[in-house]
């Protein structure tokens, strides 16, 4: 019997998400409007806002000579970590979506960098790639390919590049796993149909899988550019942004001029500066992806 | 519709993100103080003062000190309730700055830095909170870090010096005397290279953390230093151009540890006591660092200087500060009670060797040489090191700008350059 149309009946779907809205205006909208407050005002090093600076925090940032260098490394740090853990997730997700004896024990593995603390991970690169105590020299010396200790960060290019593998390798299960549920949703009979035609795998891979674990692909790689654009461990623990910021992402930096040089409202206007890119990077490659996939 | 239903996910999961991201910063902003609940009212007949206290930690004991210190004081002042949060050092400024933008900034602070609060009104005079006794316990020296106005805003809590401590064995095989001048430096660590190359001579830690100490060791040992004789800025003078291109020298000449700008003194720390650095500049808690990991056969001496320029020691000093929370009379005396209590001369000394640092206080040297022989040379030590200038509002710039400089020339940068531009922009 279709119930009778009554204020409350109206009212029943906002008062379900009455909880979820009030949660995230305490813990989301609340502080975001005190990191904009901050960024326009006057900040002392102890913390107590002085009044309206206007613009000044933001000039004072974008004046300054480091940051250029800092928003470059952030730009390479997301497009690397983000692209590379895409294409590298998706192919394992192919590969763990086979039927093939020991799959639950692989899938189970593949959690494991994604379930352990980031700094944990962060501090095992590290102690990696040391030259003297690393596990990496070890291992090539017992294998016999070394004699002696290799540097392997001679540059901080170098620490740059371990840092971006060290993202690539924990970002991978998230994508795997998202892309492994999208295949895993895929009809088998979409398949069956292509082998009737003569399809061969290329074919079957960019018409059918693609086309199909794409909706799964873009919302991993939109949460994906959020969270390693912000992504603040794997660097602190590494190199804390040095030497001289030249592997400090915008995180790093923001997080320096925060606690080491006593800036909170320039740490407040970098923190802004991150938040309109991201929000346009997202909603540039929400809306033309979806538009794409209604066309 | 789907375009609204992006735009608004999009929204979302970016606000959700540096939401997170900036929780960390201090939200609040009102002033604290006067409108504090402690100051609205005079504690009633009956009614328990609360005494309220932010310290660092310092180590593992740290927390236990306290909490006992706190039990005892408590049983002994019946009409005050001490309540001490132990904060470690990564967390403490972060929280010391949020509790003052909340308006619930402490009644007592203990950390190393205290200009930042001053400038902002935000401290009560020492005298006014530290009795005539206590008060006279100090080193006027020390009191002498913490002054500005001509006014004494903080006192000393403890302090650590900086020495050269090498590995006897390594020098001797070597074929080496402990170096004093950076002649005799150089040449030892080359000497130490073609007797070992897999052996660093020279430990260097020029990182974010403490990458202000290396620049002091060597400009303060070359008559150079942050400030001149009539405590102003001096970052660019010849001496700490010289003394940043010697340090530089001697990394780029591969006579030190590999990466200076990521190895911190607690990794040179541990290379030093498993015999892989044959000598670093370093605080008084490696002697027993070594001794508890690996036994080297290890000396202590003074800094190297530059030929026969004065020699100084980094001293680095930690302090005890009163915030101006609008006290009563009796809420004042229960700040007394406090700072009496921790700087009574046995608890004081006990709190002070727990952590292997070095008494601020003439009565609490005395009470440590006694009990620690091995303690006696570092407290000649500290009296004649020269101390950061953290009494200057400019000094956390100063500090992370010297860091700055250093790891910019050992990427290739010119010093003087580099030091021109900083002193302009601290200096103006």
């Amino acid at each position: 019997m279709k119930k009778p149309y009554t204020l409350l009946n109206k009212a029943e779907p906002y008062l379900w998400i009455l909880p979820s809205i009030i949660l995230m205006s305490i813990f989301i909208i609340v502080p975001i409007g005190f990191v904009f407050r901050m960024a326009f005002s006057q900040v002392t090093k102890a913390g107590l806002i002085k009044g309206f600076a206007g613009f000044a925090n933001f000039e004072k940032v974008l004046g300054g000579a480091k940051f250029a260098m800092v928003l470059k490394n952030t730009i390479v740090w997301t497009i690397f970590v983000v692209v590379l853990s895409t294409v590298l997730g998706f192919i394992l997700a192919l590969l763990l979506n086979n039927e093939f004896k020991g799959r639950k024990i692989a899938r189970a593995i593949v959690v494991f960098p994604w379930a352990t603390t980031l700094v944990i991970q962060a501090s095992v690169w590290k102690f990696i790639i040391d030259i003297d105590y690393g596990a990496l020299n070890t291992l090539l010396k017992t294998l016999g390919i070394i004699s002696t200790n290799v540097n392997w960060t001679p540059t901080p290019e170098a620490y740059f590049a371990w840092e971006i593998a060290c993202g690539i390798f924990v970002t991978i299960p998230f994508v795997c796993f998202t892309a492994l549920s999208g295949l895993q949703s895929i009809d088998s009979s979409y398949y069956e149909a292509a082998i009737v035609d003569g399809a061969n795998y290329w074919q079957k891979l960019f018409n059918i899988t693609i086309p199909l674990v794409k909706p799964s692909l873009t919302v991993a790689t939109v949460l994906n550019i959020i969270y390693v654009f912000n992504s603040f461990p794997i660097v602190w623990t590494i190199t804390k942004g040095d030497p001289a910021n030249r592997t400090d992402t915008l995180v790093t930096y923001l997080y320096k001029l925060a606690f080491y040089n006593g800036k909170q409202g320039e740490a407040a206007a970098v923190s802004v500066i991150g938040f309109l890119i991201l929000l346009v990077c997202a909603s540039v490659y929400m809306v033309s992806t979806l538009k794409k996939g209604d066309e | 519709m789907k375009k609204i239903i992006a735009l608004l996910m999009a929204l979302v999961m970016a606000f959700g993100l540096v939401a997170c991201g900036g929780s960390s910063a201090p939200a609040e902003t009102e002033a604290p103080k006067a409108d504090a609940p402690a100051a609205e009212a005079p504690a009633a007949a009956g009614e328990k003062v609360e005494i309220n206290m932010i310290a660092a930690q310092y180590g593992n004991e740290t927390a236990d000190w306290w909490a006992n210190f706190v039990t005892e004081f408590n049983a002994a002042h019946e009409d005050i309730n001490l309540v001490v949060d132990v904060v470690s050092w990564n967390d403490i400024y972060t929280v010391v700055n949020t509790r003052i933008a909340n308006g619930q900034a402490p009644d007592l602070l203990n950390i190393d830095v205290f200009a930042d609060y001053q400038a902002d009104g935000l401290l009560l005079p020492a005298e006014e909170w530290c009795s005539e006794e206590t008060y006279a316990k100090f080193f006027p020296s020390f009191l002498a870090e913490s002054i500005v106005d001509d006014v004494v805003w903080a006192v000393p809590d403890l302090a650590s010096a900086r020495a050269l401590y090498y590995n006897a064995d390594i020098l001797e095989a070597a074929g080496v005397e402990v170096p004093t001048t950076w002649e005799e430096l150089k040449a030892a660590c080359e000497a130490i290279k073609a007797y070992d190359a897999e052996i660093y001579p020279w430990g260097v830690d020029m990182t974010t953390d403490e990458g202000q100490a290396c620049f002091a060791y060597y400009a303060w040992n070359n008559g150079g230093g942050f400030v001149d004789a009539d405590g102003n800025w001096a970052l660019n003078s010849a001496e700490n151009v010289e003394a940043v291109n010697f340090i530089v020298d001697l990394v780029n000449s591969g006579l030190t540890n590999t990466d200076p700008t990521t190895e911190t003194r607690y990794d040179l720390q541990d290379m030093f006591a498993a015999g892989k650095v044959a000598m670093m500049i370093g605080p008084n808690q490696i002697s027993k660092y070594c001794e508890q990991n690996g036994g080297i056969n290890y000396g202590i001496a003074s800094l190297p200087t530059n030929g026969d320029k004065a020699g100084a020691s980094v001293g680095v000093m930690d302090r005890i500060m009163c915030f101006d929370n609008g006290y009563t009379e009796a809420e004042l005396a229960a700040v007394t009670a406090v700072v009496d209590a921790f700087y009574d001369d046995e608890p004081y000394a006990d709190w002070v060797l727990m952590e292997d640092f070095l008494p601020a206080t003439s009565t609490g040297n005395e009470l440590c040489a006694a009990a620690d022989p091995g303690m006696a040379a570092w407290i000649d030590v500290i009296g004649s090191a020269k101390f950061y200038p953290a009494a200057k509002a400019e000094w956390a710039d100063v500090k992370q700008g010297v860091i700055a400089v250093q790891q910019e020339v050992l990427l290739g940068g010119n010093a003087q350059e580099l030091l021109d531009a900083l002193q302009a922009e601290i200096a103006g």
